[in-house]
């Protein structure tokens, strides 16, 4: 029987009228790795948002170590022995390594009013090399780090002072392969220590791997607490979702002859710093992936197809000789795209459903010499497609900005659709969106490709690639390392390989 | 039981959200009807003496053909400094054309208007520089020639442009104008576009709008029609002086958001926010001034007002900076 760490007491938050956690207890143990699970909007984050002191709590408690725990920020989190790896850049610009490592801990270093940079610095560099990440040094701004390496000094900065209680909060979707293995390394030692993770995830396989205990919360409400070892995959999305999840996830066909027929070819393309010498062809009714490390240059695969590249050189091809060198090109011949940055570029984040749905499609609503627009036409249009996505909304004038994740990728995938784009340009599709919408669209995909439409799919999720692809190239370093047709063998270390 | 109570409340927070944009809307056309009826008590009736609902008018014109580049401009989350000295260029050219010609004059005007707007596209899409930087150094520039050029004795034009001088030429003119651009913001994509823009530059760029062409043709376009205006205030007061145009930029500003405009631009802009504040802002001026209020005081009011419709309708969720 495990010491218990942390009680979480009947807690309750509303945010207006919405209640975002309801009457949630549950306990978490020492030394263990605790996953908290459920799909967008479940309430997660609201309740390690107050643990950590970002909101308050309206009613209930945190016991830590028998003691009632209520941070007010989390520097107070930070005193009480808890702390946060948020989703999302938790490092602030213009401030150094150091810096950001001791933010809100500064006292430590100071005497007299002054504040010793050097022992600052020198304490920094110290837990740089303890962590085995030396290639990073205090003294250098943080901007001079990509986002990996900033997770990095993130992990320090909430794990160097052994805290009780460590939130993960779906770090991992940002993360690597290499990343991710770095990450579970520092989990499983804040593991040995006696401490505990509080690990967020929607990453099933993940948790179930990672984890030694799940809760699962569902509309802001506890649902159940279980081993690791005594559940499976499918119990978990059925807890998840409050019902069992039906039909496939993945394709499920192999052997399929793809057509020869090439719609789209990329000659050549390099992008300075990015990629280099990328070449390939995309065929008609095929789901082309596109994998490796996050820094492969893959994502602005994607980006040089739709002519949303600066500087590109070397060329891509349409079947008919057209070349796209810009974005209105790229969507004037029936190409889509979603980008990775979900809510800049794919979104016009302050508009509403029916304006994002519309936009690429304005001009050919648009009547007559004078390009008259009618507003029914537009929420016609708006509203089919959106329904036709089974959008979750409370009608297609609200923001896309109150939307979760999976709803607002809804809203993208629609507006191509409604477009009639045959081929399909998609970075990272289902990035930090739960299982029931990832379903959908890996079931979408498949219907596009049996329309025979195209697509290239840009992921991080290895497993996704093998689930849906007819090929995998994987990127490394900015060029094309390799080829892998599908079939029911590949498994993921063999995409591995190719990518490190 | 938990999921209709969610649904209920989820449409009551939708309900409030209505509420409030719904008095984003109405606050400036009640607000215009408000301060009228008070004004026209406040001065026994003479506010709506012929004489001065014809001298209100008078000074509308310039301010609302000004204001409807600017608000194509603040719809795309930019700002624009520079129409006064826009307007006092643009004066300047159709006074020392008017003599040959009068459509000449016209179209000097309207092209010098357009090469000063062009000039800041120029620093601002392609420098990259925040736009209303680009346009106080322009509004300063611009501001250094008029004083060259007018400072001695004011330009004059030839007696010819006084036959304009009329109010059916006036109005049909600002009319005709707004019609244009109310068509073109309300039912073409052209006013979706820039609302995108405003409400997002980059998804607006991934979602096929050439942004960068836009947001040059817009700048452009709003020197052009302020070029305009300039040949109505040449009608009007048949000379440019050192002084002319002073202060357009501000005044424009400010109607704008007493309009209603919210200050960021976006998704929440609408196109009546340049007809309710260009009213709005003269009949609130004349009638501080009927009523005696000295220009020091009138300023420290016009202030307080445009503090308080700024806090009323700036979209504080975009917010961010303005480009």
């Amino acid at each position: 029987m495990s010491e218990i760490r942390l009680q979480v007491q009947h807690l309750c938050k509303s945010f207006g009228i919405t209640k975002a956690v309801q009457d949630v207890s549950f306990n978490v143990n020492k030394g263990e790795v605790h996953a908290l699970i459920g799909e967008n909007g479940s309430g997660k984050s609201t309740l390690t948002n107050m643990l950590t002191g970002i909101y308050t709590i309206d009613s209930g408690k945190f016991i830590l170590d028998g003691k009632e725990v209520h941070p007010r920020n989390q520097v107070e989190a930070n005193n009480e022995g808890i702390s946060i790896i948020v989703q999302e850049l938790g490092t602030l610009s213009g401030l150094t390594v150091a810096e950001n490592i001791f933010l809100g801990h500064e006292e430590q270093f100071i005497s007299h009013g002054i504040k010793n940079t050097r022992a600052m610095n020198r304490r920094a560099n110290e837990l740089l090399k303890q962590y085995d990440f030396s290639h990073i040094r205090a003294e250098d701004q943080i901007d001079d780090y990509n986002f990996e390496d900033r997770k990095f000094i993130e992990i320090i900065k909430a794990t160097y002072f052994s805290p009780k209680i460590v939130v993960i909060d779906e770090t991992t979707t940002a993360l690597s392969q290499e990343g991710r293995e770095e990450l579970y390394k520092h989990m499983d030692r804040i593991r040995a220590e006696g401490n505990s993770v509080i690990f967020i995830s929607h990453d099933l396989a993940e948790v179930l791997e990672r984890s030694d205990t799940v809760t699962i919360m569902r509309d802001g409400v506890y649902i159940d607490t279980v081993k690791s070892s005594d559940v499976t995959e499918d119990d978990l999305k059925r807890l998840m979702v409050g019902r069992a999840v039906t039909g496939n996830y993945y394709r499920t066909d192999y052997g399929e002859k793809v057509s020869d027929e090439v719609v789209l070819s990329a000659k050549g393309v390099s992008v300075p710093g990015l990629i280099e010498d990328v070449s390939f062809d995309l065929h008609k009714g095929e789901i082309l992936g596109f994998g490796g490390l996050s820094e492969s240059g893959m994502h602005e695969v994607g980006k040089a197809v739709f002519g949303a590249s600066y500087d590109r050189t070397g060329e891509v091809v349409l079947a008919d000789g057209t070349e796209i060198d810009s974005i209105p090109t790229a969507i004037d011949h029936s190409i889509a795209y979603t980008s990775k940055d979900r809510d800049n570029e794919s979104l016009v984040l302050n508009q509403s459903i029916e304006d994002n749905i519309t936009l690429p499609s304005l001009r050919d609503l648009a009547k007559g010499p004078l390009q008259f627009l009618r507003d029914s036409a537009l929420s016609a249009f708006a509203e089919k497609y959106a329904t036709q996505m089974s959008v979750k909304m409370q009608g297609i004038e609200q923001f896309v900005s109150d939307l979760s994740g999976g709803n607002k990728q809804k809203v993208v995938l629609a507006r191509w659709i409604g477009k009639d784009s045959d081929i399909l340009v998609l970075d990272s599709p289902t990035r930090g969106i739960d299982i029931k919408v990832k379903q959908d669209i890996y079931q979408l995909m498949d219907r596009m490709r049996k329309q025979n439409k195209s697509v290239i799919m840009i992921s991080e999720e290895l497993m996704e690639l093998i689930g849906m692809c007819d090929r995998i190239l994987i990127m490394k370093d900015g060029k094309i390392n390799g080829e892998l047709t599908r079939s029911q063998e590949l498994d993921e270390n063999a995409l591995i390989a190719k990518m490190v | 039981m938990k999921h209709p109570e969610k649904s209920l409340s989820k449409d009551e927070a939708l309900k409030k959200a209505k509420r409030i944009d719904q008095l984003r809307t109405y606050l400036p056309v009640v607000g215009l009807v408000v301060i009228f009826v008070l004004f026209i008590f406040l001065t026994n009736g003479k506010m709506i003496a012929p004489k001065n609902l014809i001298l209100l008018l008078n000074q509308v014109y310039v301010v609302m053909i000004a204001a409807m580049g600017v608000f194509f401009i603040m719809t795309m989350g930019g700002l624009d400094f520079s129409q006064g000295s826009i307007l006092g260029i643009a004066s300047i050219v159709i006074c020392l054309l008017s003599p040959y010609s009068i459509p000449l004059a016209i179209a000097g005007g309207i092209f010098a208007g357009a090469c000063i707007g062009a000039i800041n596209a120029y620093f601002h899409v392609r420098r990259k520089i925040a736009s209303f930087i680009v346009t106080i150094c322009t509004m300063f520039l611009f501001r250094g020639f008029i004083k060259y050029f007018a400072s001695d004795s004011p330009v004059r034009a030839s007696m010819n442009v006084y036959d304009f001088d009329h109010i059916e030429f006036k109005l049909t003119c600002t009319i005709l104008i707004v019609l244009v651009g109310f068509l073109a913001f309300r039912f073409t994509p052209f006013g979706t576009y820039l609302k995108a823009i405003g409400a997002g530059e980059r998804g607006a760029m991934f979602a096929g709008i050439r942004t960068d062409r836009m947001k040059f043709f817009i700048y452009t376009l709003a020197g052009a029609l302020t070029g305009f205006a300039a040949f109505i205030n040449i009608v009007k007061n048949g000379s440019a002086t050192a002084n002319v145009g002073n202060q357009l930029e501000t005044q424009i500003l400010i109607a704008l958001v007493l309009g209603g405009m919210p200050i960021s631009g976006g998704a929440k802009v609408r196109f009546g926010n340049i007809i309710v504040g260009s009213l709005l802002y003269y009949v609130l001026y004349s009638g501080l001034t009927m009523i005696g209020l000295t220009t020091q005081e009138l300023q420290l009011v016009e202030g307080v007002i445009f503090l308080i419709f700024v806090a009323v309708f700036a979209d504080r969720k975009a917010l961010k900076v303005i480009k």
